[in-house]
């Protein structure tokens, strides 16, 4: 047994090594993980309003609110829609986009800056910026719509509540393209392309090629993109924020508006809090998921 | 953007906190009796202000040797802070600008921390106007100055009225049928906007102000009468059907408050509802002259909605009580409100005769006005947002998102209020 032939001496500086390297990490989860976490437990089981220095303690009181709350369901709702359009979107035209680009010498620095570009522009900035394009009356969406004759389709995108969630959707899916397209288009460099030209010559034609000789090998980096795009679904907050503030009348109000305005506007922060942690029971399994399904790929030997 | 859309938020953590702030109070001040005063005041955008006040502050030192006063300045959310630890600690200013409303200086004199002017009241005669004193009266003491006057409503376009005929409308029946002819002009009647929400809390100021007066609104917040009564409720559908009419621009839920004014300012829309704090932009963005009116009642012209600013209240412990008393005259006086119209193009909570100040005509004509209405038996109508609730303001503000949306009808929006009110 190897244990048995290691000198003491030896196993308890082994042991002080390995307690030396772990302990700046446990520090660090405990510092701004575990102790935020336990804290907000907390105060999600008191009625604070931000100032009371004694808020008094109601169990489990905002969590019982929350179950029977008529805003939540809608809020609840909008953060699916968001989830499935504004993953599925970018990843698609994404995926798309990489795929056109992949074989591109030409101007491809320019095209990956200019679709990239979008991403790393603050949110803030996005957001104001298509603010006035959605202008009803002096945006260029509508000026467009009415030069080529669909005047009719022209409406106050972020205020009509038939349009303003897709709109501000539009926009985050704009933003978010340009990450996926760089991740995608950079692990397509990795794709054996004596796969795809066995493939071709079998006879497969290019829907066939992408499905079944591509994707499987970028599976890995399209499943971790795939993670982020999902998981940041649930907590969209910023976009939102900016361009419509969850109106108009709660018509794009998600669950991170929601709780921002309870906490914040309401000031109701145990309430908030009590929304913000089930935000995030909500976006855990699909991360444990997506990522047990990552690892078990890899472990069959797909990608690179 | 306007600064109203932050004060009711602000107002609320501003109450919690100072009522905490106000359980010790501190029995010594910073400043000895030395004649030394300091004067908190809030920061404003404007980055001249601070010389212009310090300037005008140089006179009051030269009028009375032996007192100095050194001001201090600090962002509104900053001072509520600071207000709140430096009167824990018993090293407050003397003399401090805040709020005179209920949840400003009200809360501070329910802790005991304002110093009782009932009897400087009475001393110097200051002619505050009976209904600005009434907001500053906290259990029939006079706890402090009011700040400057706000009112609240409609602007209207001289020379569209001019070009299409009509006169400046004198009752509701007068301002529709206004309407009416500006919207088969193809101008946009009023430069309504409602992306941000707040708007809401003036519209229904406006017309429920109009309606029931200043007493009728003070029955609803304090709950005396119910938000599902039928004044509320026409107030509301009074909205609708003029956006049904079509006399709003046609999404006013997607127009912003600095879009809407620049329907108003292009000449695309003929009126704009709004706040006296907007004279100067509007004179600064506009060729054509503007008139200001209040919200016309069904038989009359109606009243202004009114709402009060930062006015200087005095420490309970200040150990210079007369110095303090003195530079509160001094803000009081005539001198001060010709300054302040002059050079911050506020109006005082009192009567100044505006013969040879040189301010923008519209100013001097709205504190005319106000003068008239403050002064004499006429009413001034209530701001709600700044009397109501958190609760109440986000239903009212979303209520109205609703209303313009079609999502929701004035009778949901005022079972909704009720709801607000009662929570």
């Amino acid at each position: 047994m190897r244990t048995s032939t290691t000198p003491p001496v030896t196993r308890r500086a082994q042991a002080r090594l390995g307690l030396a390297l772990v302990v700046p990490l446990v520090l660090i989860i405990a510092v701004f993980f575990l102790f935020p976490l336990g804290n907000a437990l907390y105060y999600s089981l008191l009625d604070y309003n931000g100032v009371n220095p004694t808020p008094p303690f109601v169990g489990l009181a905002n969590y019982v609110e929350l179950a029977t709350d008529p805003a939540l369901l809608p809020a609840l709702a909008n953060n699916i829609l968001w989830i499935v359009v504004g993953t599925a979107a970018p990843m698609l035209i994404g995926f798309a986009l990489a795929l056109l680009m992949w074989r591109v010498r030409r101007g491809s620095t320019f095209y990956r800056i200019a679709l990239f570009l979008p991403y790393i522009l603050p949110t803030v900035a996005v957001g104001v910026v298509w603010g006035w394009i959605y202008d009803p009356i002096r945006g260029w969406l509508n000026a467009a719509l009415r030069g080529i004759g669909l005047g009719g389709l022209a409406t106050g995108w972020l205020g009509n509540p038939d349009t303003a969630l897709y709109a501000v959707l539009a926009t985050a899916v704009w933003t978010a393209t340009g990450f996926v397209f760089v991740v995608l288009l950079s692990s397509l460099q990795n794709v054996d392309s004596e796969l795809l030209d066995a493939a071709r010559m079998d006879g497969a034609n290019g829907a066939q090629r992408v499905w079944y000789v591509v994707l499987p090998q970028i599976m890995p980096v399209f499943l971790m993109i795939l993670t982020l795009t999902l998981v940041g679904g649930f907590s969209v907050f910023d976009i939102i924020f900016v361009m419509t503030g969850g109106g108009p009348a709660n018509a794009t109000e998600v669950l991170g508006t929601y709780a921002y305005s309870s906490a914040f506007q309401l000031n109701r922060i145990s309430y908030g809090t009590a929304l913000a942690l089930v935000i995030s029971v909500l976006a855990i399994p699909f991360a444990v998921a997506l990522n047990r399904l990552q690892r078990r790929l890899s472990l069959q030997g797909m990608g690179t | 953007m306007s600064r109203r859309s932050v004060l009711p938020a602000a107002a609320g953590i501003g109450l919690a906190a100072l009522l905490m702030s106000g359980c010790t109070p501190a029995t010594t001040s910073s400043s000895e009796q030395d004649g030394r005063l300091r004067y908190l005041i809030e920061e404003q955008e404007d980055p001249e202000f601070l010389s212009t006040i310090e300037a005008h502050i140089d006179d009051f030192e030269e009028e009375n040797p032996g007192i100095t006063v050194e001001v201090e300045a600090m962002p509104f959310d900053t001072m509520r802070t600071v207000l709140q630890t430096q009167l824990q600690a018993g090293d407050a200013p003397d003399v401090f600008n805040w709020g005179s409303g209920p949840s400003f200086a009200g809360a501070l004199a329910e802790a005991g921390l304002l110093y009782d002017l009932t009897d400087a009241y009475e001393e110097y005669d200051w002619p505050i106007y009976e209904f600005a004193k009434e907001r500053v009266t906290v259990d029939g003491k006079l706890i402090g100055i009011p700040g400057d006057l706000e009112t609240i409503g409609i602007y209207y376009n001289k020379q569209i009225f001019e070009d299409l005929g009509i006169d400046e409308p004198q009752n509701l029946g007068d301002l529709e049928a206004a309407a009416a002819t500006i919207l088969e002009a193809g101008i946009i009647p009023f430069a309504v906007s409602d992306q941000e929400g707040w708007q809401a809390g003036h519209l229904l100021s406006m017309t429920l102000s109009s309606k029931v007066g200043s007493e009728g609104i003070a029955a609803l917040v304090e709950g005396e009468e119910s938000w599902t009564s039928p004044d509320v409720l026409e107030s509301l559908s009074l909205w609708k059907e003029w956006q049904d009419a079509g006399y709003l621009p046609e999404f006013p839920t997607s127009i912003s408050y600095d879009s809407g004014a620049a329907l108003y300012y292009s000449g695309e829309a003929a009126m704009l509802p709004t706040g006296s704090w907007f004279i100067p932009e509007v004179a600064a963005n506009t060729e054509f002259e503007s008139g200001y009116i209040p919200f016309p009642s069904e038989d009359g012209r109606g009243i202004f909605t009114a709402g009060l600013g930062s006015g200087p209240l005095v420490a309970a412990n200040t150990d210079n009580a007369e110095a303090a008393l003195t530079f509160v005259d001094f803000m009081v006086s005539e001198e001060h409100g010709r300054w302040a119209i002059e050079n911050l193009g506020t109006i005082p909570p009192y009567p100044v005769d505006t013969e040879g100040v040189e301010a923008l005509p519209l100013l001097k004509q709205v504190i005319e006005d106000t003068a008239t209405f403050a002064s004499g038996d006429a009413d001034l109508g209530t701001n709600i947002d700044v009397v109501a609730s958190d609760a109440f303001n986000q239903a009212m503000y979303d209520g109205f998102q609703g209303i313009f949306t079609g999502q929701q009808t004035p009778e949901d929006v005022a079972a909704a209020l009720e709801a607000a009110a009662r929570s």
